[in-house]
């Protein structure tokens, strides 16, 4: 077991939640997908398939903040990177006694003893002077390390992000 | 050995908050119970007990400029505050889970078992 700040399968496993559904825009079952970026850790978005995020998440298996990490990351992929504000990340700390038997007894073995580290960020909903309502999307047509996060109308089904909008490549990396 | 007991189990919660209540506090009070420690719970809408929530979560739980909510806590007789649990944010299913994960783990019969000693 390293202190890399990976996050182990059985680790992954009982962090997850039973049945996320989208929350106030379309009450589909939420994906948690695992993007890949040059973090030790567990960098997870959960959008529902019209591309709302509810949130991003990020952990790693060490006693360490991980927030810079996530900060950094949001602000990298979203567009303008002033969406990205330090109050809407959120930490929470992991003990094994809550994560359930086989998590518990796998992070007891661990040495040095450690609990998982969790960020979240969460972007509300706003509503603009004119009175509609925008809300946190994610686009996935940049590949999977490089999705872009950007605010759209409220109601919108899988918008299309600035870069798309304006004719960008739509390379994965 | 270490002789500590359990003397006080805390919540830090928001009355509007669906992973506080009811789930956490009717969580809090069986735990209580079965820990035989009063439940205190600290609303961070009320201002006298939002300033102790905010000692207790810089000190001991997961401090933020928004922090996450609820978080529980157990205070030990020598000292001694232990953060056993911060809500699931992606899901109030998820914290339910948490509590019942915590209901069955080793920890607790350890616990439960250091009263009995």
């Amino acid at each position: 077991m390293t202190v890399s700040g990976r996050v182990p399968p059985v680790l992954r496993r009982a962090l997850a939640p039973d049945d996320p559904h989208c929350y106030r825009h379309c009450d589909r079952p939420l994906r948690a997908r695992a993007l890949t970026a040059r973090t030790p850790g567990l960098l997870l978005v959960y959008a529902c398939p019209g591309g709302a995020v509810s949130v991003v998440t990020y952990s790693e298996w060490r006693n360490r903040d991980p927030t810079p990490t996530l900060l950094a990351y949001a602000r990298t992929h979203t567009l303008p990177p002033r969406l990205v504000r330090r109050w809407d990340l959120r930490t929470a700390t992991r003990h094994g006694p809550e994560l359930g038997r086989g998590a518990e007894a796998y992070m007891g073995k661990a040495r040095p003893p450690r609990p998982l580290r969790a960020v979240y960020w969460r972007v509300y909903p706003t509503r603009t002077k004119d009175g509609s309502v925008r809300r946190l999307f994610a686009c996935a047509r940049h590949g999977r390390g490089n999705v872009r996060f950007f605010l759209a109308p409220g109601d919108a089904q899988s918008p299309r992000c600035p870069a798309c909008a304006t004719g960008g490549k739509k390379r994965a990396r | 050995m270490n002789s500590a007991a359990p003397e006080r189990l805390t919540i830090v919660l928001a009355p509007w908050c669906p992973h506080c209540v009811p789930l956490s506090v009717r969580h809090g009070r069986r735990l209580a119970r079965l820990l035989k420690v009063p439940l205190r719970t600290l609303d961070i809408d009320r201002p006298a007990q939002e300033r102790a929530a905010d000692r207790l979560v810089a000190r001991y739980g997961d401090a933020a400029p928004d922090y996450l909510i609820p978080q529980v806590f157990l205070e030990w007789s020598d000292g001694r505050v232990e953060h056993l649990l911060t809500g699931f944010s992606e899901q109030v299913a998820r914290t339910d889970r948490a509590w019942k994960d915590l209901f069955r783990s080793r920890w607790l019969k350890g616990v439960l078992a250091g009263r009995k000693r």
